[in-house]
């Protein structure tokens, strides 16, 4: 019974982490500060689920493939997802759009001045 | 265990909150970074279902899910790129 709040915790830590992510994702002003508030679904939210169902599959299931498949997911999830942020934050600086807020230091502005 | 549904439900009800800022979007990198994140989130909510019905076939296709989900996130960044080799193709002013 104790392992079963301990999922639950853990997956409600998750949840919470994505219910934040998301709300950024519809409220913030522009482009870069969504992928700011982004950011917390694709690692702790991903990691709070993953715990959880690894928890669940390996000690409630006793499904050791479940439980491995699970890890290769989230694994997966927070290896890739920075680097398509940096793609997207890039191409969109790239593209022209730019914080709604002017910016006090542009390092990456001067890569594309031609 | 009736948490797992529940918990899945939400999951995929945040997605569906995510589709609304893929739909209402300005520009193409909010609807990049929207539809980035409702598919993490319905990858959650697949791993979530797969543990409460003990069906193994939605592990596989969450797993899918996150692969194909990084390879469209960075075509569009590349696309939207303008130094990227979409842009170079049919441009002139180089």
């Amino acid at each position: 019974m104790l392992i079963r709040i301990i999922i639950d915790l853990l997956i409600g830590a998750g949840l919470v982490f994505a219910v934040a992510g998301t709300i950024g994702i519809v409220k913030m002003p522009d482009p870069f500060s969504r992928m700011q508030a982004a950011t917390c679904i694709s690692t702790l939210g991903v990691l709070g689920v993953a715990a959880g169902g690894i928890l669940y599959a390996a000690l409630v299931m006793h499904n050791a493939s479940a439980a491995i498949k699970i890890a290769v997911i989230a694994l997966m999830i927070m290896a890739t997802n920075p680097v398509g942020s940096h793609a997207i934050a890039k191409g969109a600086y790239s593209h022209g759009y730019r914080p709604k807020k002017p910016m006090e230091t542009d390092d990456l502005g001067r890569d594309f001045d031609d | 265990m009736k948490n797992l549904i529940l918990f899945s439900v939400l999951f995929a009800i945040l997605a569906v909150v995510c589709v609304y800022r893929l739909v209402k979007g300005p520009t193409a990198a909010d609807r990049m970074v929207a539809a980035d994140n409702a598919d993490i989130l319905l990858c959650c909510a697949m791993i979530l279902f797969s543990l409460h019905s003990g069906r193994g076939v939605y592990l596989d296709i969450a797993l899918i899910c996150a692969l194909f989900g990084i390879i469209d996130t960075i075509a569009v960044g590349r696309y939207l790129d303008k130094k990227g080799r979409f842009h170079n193709v049919d441009s002139d002013h180089h």
